[in-house]
């Protein structure tokens, strides 16, 4: 039976594969195949920002009972361009309160934790509010893991009043926003007067 | 002329917080219409005033007489550093080539406005800093700092930051140290030929947003969203002393030549959209000397002129240089 490597190996005796390199072949054919296992595309990074915090304490639950704003649960998963389960990352995230202030003299709505054996991750938060300097609502996160690039990056919400129901055709009006994919659906669920929101925001981290 | 500007400054002193010691309006630019500043340097000679501009053209001024002296357009990409060598006869502009990812730095021989050095690489640049001896530039952005040899165009020492690149830079007065203000949290000091890291603090929690080494070469300012001056040992990277409850971000600083003043620009929000205040401190007291603050202007670069610090400020299409003692 033809392996993959032998079936590229004869792609290249019979032409069907040029090479058209400066390396050798086997280095390029290793290369095709690497990529050709990259079945997820990376998150986007987007900038730091200045409010980054060290020392953010392992915590996933950010609002407090009675906190005004919209409850929010942020959950999803760890991959990388493999596809693969990503299950030894870190993720820290931060954002401002309902009211659109960042936390600089404590840990209010920053919060860091280790993904589950699925890469899996849940924060319970607000509905971030708008800050005064920014266009839209987001929430910073930061995902660190042993063999992949750092990821910088921020999640922008659907709902925000400036996307006008439509993300992809008016993401730019933050100019921070270079792709509309940071911008995620929010799902609403309970009852009218006790609304919960809900976003699920996969990570996809390149690998070194 | 004279009178009209005098004029003017009182109108517009009207909201404008200042202290008894003086801070006073130089010179106004008037910029196509239309056309703002966005990013601004002085000359270490007081001299020469280069900005970019919102149509995305350099452009030089003599910064006595108010007279445009060059402008710098290049194909390259759009503008994103400019910063002087100490001797000001260079000029190194940065340019980002690819958004977000790739940039190259132009260096200018300022008496001939020819392009003497190009310096390229997969990094998106915004902060600039030429060494001491004018033989090297340090320049960092959203991933890695490099230390350029300018003469011969090869990166000496490449500095990665985990995350965050770093969002200021300064060389020791030896020229042998680089000091970044990076965004992971950390204020660090580098080996400038080999990059090998000499220390770092670990006080700091909230982003540093700029470092400037003192003239003795034995101590580092550095202040951030901390809202803290604070002051390091180069060697040991200890903070030695700090100078807390700043009114604002610390967005820059910068150390007079004696190493007895600082002048201190503090912005507010994310994206400093109000960076409007300058503090000039007597670093042995701790004491403010000047307090400055004038709604809608921005300030965006400065420098020490013995014991004076100019400094340009952007309003609409105008460039006005201040001056405080």
């Amino acid at each position: 039976m033809l392996t993959r490597r032998d079936l590229l190996q004869k792609c290249v005796a019979l032409g069907s594969v040029v090479i058209a390199s400066q390396f050798s072949t086997e280095a390029m054919l290793a290369a095709f195949q690497d990529r050709e296992k990259q079945v997820r595309k990376p998150t986007p990074q987007n900038t730091l920002g200045p409010f980054y915090k060290r020392l953010t304490p392992m915590n996933n639950m950010l609002r407090a009972p009675g906190d005004p704003g919209i409850p929010l649960t942020l959950a999803g998963q760890v991959f990388n361009t493999r596809g693969d389960i990503v299950p030894d990352a870190t993720i820290e995230i931060w954002q401002t309160s309902h009211q659109g202030h960042y936390d600089l003299n404590g840990y209010r709505y920053r919060g860091k934790l280790k993904v589950d054996k699925s890469g899996a991750y849940t924060f319970e938060s607000v509905i971030p509010g708008h800050y005064p300097d920014r266009v839209c609502q987001h929430t910073h996160y930061l995902v660190i893991a042993p063999g992949h690039k750092t990821l910088v990056t921020q999640l922008y919400f659907a709902t925000d009043p400036v996307f006008e129901g439509d993300p992809v055709k008016n993401y730019a009006r933050d100019p921070l926003i270079q792709t509309p994919e940071l911008i995620r659906p929010v799902i609403l669920t309970g009852e009218p007067n006790e609304v919960h929101a809900k976003v699920q925001f996969e990570l996809c981290l390149e690998r070194l | 002329m004279r009178l009209s500007v005098i004029a003017l400054s009182l109108i517009c002193c009207v909201p404008t917080a200042v202290s008894a010691q003086s801070a006073r309006q130089e010179k106004t630019i008037n910029l196509p219409g239309g056309v703002s500043v966005e990013v601004a340097a002085i000359s270490r000679a007081g001299n020469l005033v280069a900005a970019i501009c919102s149509d995305h053209v350099v452009r030089v001024w003599s910064a006595r007489s108010g007279e445009l002296m060059r402008t710098i357009k290049q194909d390259t990409g759009r503008p994103s550093g400019v910063q002087f060598s100490g001797d000001g006869r260079l000029l190194a502009v940065s340019y980002e080539t690819v958004p977000y990812e790739e940039g190259t730095i132009k260096v200018i021989d300022v008496d001939s406005w020819k392009v003497q050095s190009d310096l390229t690489s997969e990094c998106m640049f915004c902060t600039l800093s030429f060494s001491p001896d004018g033989q090297r530039l340090a320049s960092a952005g959203n991933s890695d700092t490099y230390v350029w040899d300018v003469a011969t165009q090869k990166k000496v020492a490449t500095i990665s930051p985990p995350f965050g690149g770093s969002a200021a830079l300064s060389f020791s007065p030896d020229s042998r140290w680089v000091a970044t203000a990076d965004g992971d949290g950390f204020v660090r000091v580098y080996n400038a030929k080999t990059g090998a890291l000499r220390g770092t603090p670990t006080e700091f929690l909230l982003e540093p947003f700029t470092v400037a080494f003192g003239p003795d070469g034995k101590s580092v300012l550095a202040g951030g969203a901390d809202r803290v001056i604070s002051i390091i040992d180069s060697q040991d990277g200890k903070i030695s002393r700090a100078i807390p409850k700043q009114p604002g971000l610390v967005e820059t600083l910068d150390i007079s030549a004696n190493g007895k003043l600082a002048a201190v620009v503090y912005g507010a929000g994310e994206l400093f959209t109000a960076v409007n205040h300058i503090a000039l401190w007597d670093l042995d007291k701790g004491a403010v000397l000047v307090d400055f603050q004038k709604p809608g202007i921005t300030i965006m670069g400065g420098t020490f002129v013995d014991d004076h610090y100019v400094f340009a400020a952007g309003s609409g299409n105008q460039l006005t240089l201040w001056l405080i003692h």
